[in-house]
């Protein structure tokens, strides 16, 4: 790993490990701070500490146990309600100052009570068209700042109470005038412990990634997964989100050091999706135990497929590559008949278009939805060559892996992934 | 990635954030402030207002006035840490359809600095604010008596409560302390305290008739505290407010005690009810002391929305510990 800073993306839906995998880099090496770069509240990074603790990281940075400050930059949607939620966890863990070690950009969108009741009242609305939302009104959030992109409530309005109870006002109103009552607090209580948050946490301005960038080496850790990106994902089941590198690229380059990174994608032995959407190698006889993840009332099912070696190479094709893999649950192999999905009945490799084409990528779901996997002959029963036929498929090397919950778990396979 | 695994109630998001900052929420106090807190000063208010709102129609005036010396300071702690239960309970439940709550603190016009600290009615957690902002005495002046007839003044005489105005429906005030009120309210400690002028003292039991005329008035005092023990703190209560003098086992669940006297007094429900009700929202714990709290005064009402379990209080023959 040659590249001074490193970016953790998930190269499918989600939920391959990301959180295990910074968890484990702050446990085994110096470093400076987990920058956050897309997403919000709505993340659920496990961590499981050898003694037992654990933890679904959401806001905070997936360091946080070994002291690793989080920064959320301003492509992260902020939900301070959530953050207390999640501090007062952490503290009951051990770790009592959690929220000293958080800075927030002040240019950051807020999640709010009516965004959320927004969210779930459309959601609802769409009946068994679900699209798979969290519930937690992130990307209601980023819908109405484009929609309203002066008067969205940002996290440097929680500095001023009378702004912010101007914007939080506005935004119940137009929501409420589009979907009828909202079930949400009064605008006062929200400003109240919105106003808390921001005595509480430091809100700091752009230059503060800058600062950080330079001091040391920073993961930055990814919410999601590419094939969930909000411009080359599988519409309409997609997030409200830049899930590849592009806002990695565009922090470096802010700070002057473009490039200075080592991208590392995410991948499971199987390929998970909790939620509705394609999933063309989804198999239900495959029921690995699940330990973090099962239904809830938001995203529905949580569902397995065997590794689609055709998703994920599009997922590589849209994010433009990256240095290495970390694979992880390799402690499955051998315990269930995996499969890997090296090619789908019509192609090997899906078509990639310009990002924001939705009709483009509609096209492209109802063709996944149709597709047929094929699998290579025989699985592999081992865990050696799982890893081989996973690089020989990708065309990636696979520096890390994973074979159980906690950093002590993981294994580094190879001296140096090509830095950039 | 996966769904909100973290709570996202406003009112547990506030607190946490107070508690984490290792502030507490009452931070004008613990500044080191010496002074009332100029939103809390009664010196020259007109009234404090409870009116009827198109967003709140029916409003109902509720007024928690506590002790703030002495052992008493643990009082605002916990009432502002049970806020949100005691609201939830009374809107929920829907105990009072539009309650609007306003906290006062009560120090010793002879000695203090804050003898009277009075918010403003509220129907949201702006009331949070006004707790924030109260100025915690500690000391106390061991003289087993506080100003609690200058507080009495206030609510007689400089509030405007529309639930009685309009519907001729009294507000409840809940005075929380443990020691004894002095003899007569002092027409120099109305002057340098409210402004107002007086031709002479009022002597306690006029202005308790006089307030209770319009707010149903109880009082308060947990056991545990300083004089709690003190037989004659509660006969001195009792021989003004009857059975409207309660003691609690437990200052822990003022909120309850508080949530389900206005139950009671609406005639929401009925004590069982009202206590099945504590548990429900995770408030059992409380449930106890409640109910022997309340035994006399949930014994005699009858409820005019009967609740799903058998009527009959099984508590009617305990009397609050004596």
């Amino acid at each position: 790993m040659t590249g001074r800073h490193v970016a953790v993306v998930d190269l499918g839906y989600g939920d391959a490990g990301k959180g295990t995998v910074v968890d484990w880099f702050c446990a085994t090496r110096p470093v400076e701070a987990v920058i956050r770069f897309n997403g919000g509240g709505q993340a659920a990074h496990n961590v499981v500490l050898p003694d037992g603790r654990a933890h679904t990281f959401a806001q905070f940075g997936a360091g946080t146990f070994h002291g690793v400050r989080t920064h959320l930059s301003r492509f992260v949607v902020v939900d301070p309600l959530a953050l207390a939620g999640e501090a007062t966890h952490l503290a009951a863990l051990g770790v009592p100052d959690a929220l000293d070690l958080v800075t927030v950009d002040r240019e950051a969108l807020l999640a709010t009570p009516y965004h959320r009741a927004a969210n779930q009242a459309r959601e609802i609305a769409r009946g068994a068209d679900r699209h798979g939302s969290c519930g937690m009104g992130v990307g209601e959030s980023m819908s109405y700042a484009l929609a309203h992109p002066d008067t969205a409530p940002r996290v440097g309005d929680c500095l001023d109470p009378g702004l912010l109870r101007h914007r939080l006002t506005l935004l119940r109103d137009r929501l409420s005038a589009e979907l009828g009552p909202l079930d949400a607090p009064p605008v006062a209580d929200t400003v109240t412990a919105f106003t808390a948050f921001a005595q509480r946490v430091s809100i700091v301005d752009g230059s503060w990634t800058t600062r950080l960038l330079h001091a040391g080496p920073v993961v930055f850790e990814g919410a999601q997964g590419v094939l969930l990106d909000e411009w080359h994902g599988f519409h309409p089941y997609t997030t409200w989100s830049t899930t590849t590198f592009g806002n990695v690229d565009t922090l470096l380059s802010e700070a002057g050091m473009p490039g200075a990174v080592t991208r590392l994608g995410v991948l499971r032995v199987v390929t998970p999706r909790h939620g509705p959407g394609p999933l063309v190698t989804e198999d239900p006889t495959l029921r690995p135990p699940e330990r973090h993840n099962g239904t809830n009332a938001w995203q529905g099912r949580f569902r397995f497929g065997h590794f689609d070696a055709v998703a994920h190479r599009y997922a590589l094709d849209v994010t433009g590559g990256v240095d290495a893999l970390a694979l992880t649950h390799l402690d499955l192999v051998g315990a269930h008949r995996l499969q890997l999905c090296g090619g789908y009945d019509w192609t090997d490799r899906l078509p990639t278009g310009p990002p924001g084409d939705l009709d483009r990528q509609a096209a492209l779901t109802a063709r996944l939805l149709a597709s047929r996997p094929r699998y290579a002959a025989d699985p592999e029963p081992e865990p050696a060559a799982w890893v081989d036929a996973v690089r020989d498929a990708l065309g990636v090397p696979v520096w890390l892996t994973s074979h159980g919950p906690t950093a002590a778990d993981k294994v580094t396979r190879l001296t140096a992934a090509a830095g950039r | 990635m996966g769904s909100g695994a973290w709570s996202t109630d406003v009112y547990r998001a506030a607190s946490a954030y107070r508690k984490a900052s290792g502030k507490s929420a009452f931070a004008y106090s613990d500044s080191g402030a010496r002074k009332v807190h100029p939103t809390l000063n009664p010196r020259g208010v007109t009234a404090r207002e409870s009116r009827d709102s198109a967003e709140h129609p029916q409003s109902l005036a509720i007024t928690v006035l506590f002790d703030v010396t002495g052992s008493m300071g643990k009082v605002p702690r916990i009432l502002q840490e049970k806020l949100p239960q005691l609201l939830g309970l009374l809107l929920r439940k829907g105990y009072a359809t539009d309650p609007q709550i306003l906290f006062g603190a009560i120090g010793d016009a002879t000695c203090d600095r804050a003898p009277l600290q009075i918010g403003q009615f509220e129907s949201d957690n702006r009331m949070d604010e006004h707790l924030g902002n109260i100025l915690l005495e500690g000391g106390g002046g061991g003289q087993m008596m506080e100003s609690y007839e200058l507080a009495m003044y206030f609510m007689a005489r400089r509030t405007t409560i529309d639930c009685y105005d309009r519907r001729g429906k009294r507000g409840y005030l809940f005075i929380i302390g443990d020691e004894m009120a002095y003899p007569k309210v002092k027409a120099r400690e109305v002057r340098d305290v409210i402004g107002d002028r007086l031709g002479e003292d009022i002597p306690l039991r006029g202005i308790v008739d006089e307030v209770r005329r319009r707010w149903d008035t109880y009082y308060l005092l947990p056991a545990g505290s300083h004089y709690a023990g003190n037989r004659r703190i509660l006969d001195f209560w009792r021989d003004l407010l009857g059975q409207q003098a309660v003691e609690l086992d437990d200052l822990a669940a003022v909120c309850e005690t508080i949530a389900t006297t206005v139950a009671l007094g609406e005639q929401a429900c009925d004590l069982d009810t009202a206590l099945a009700d504590l548990h429900d929202v995770g408030a059992g714990d409380a449930a106890d002391t409640v109910s022997r709290a309340l035994a006399r005064i949930g014994a005699d009402r009858t409820p005019a929305v009967r609740g799903t379990l058998p009527g009959g209080s099984g508590h009617s023959d305990q009397v609050t510990r004596l």
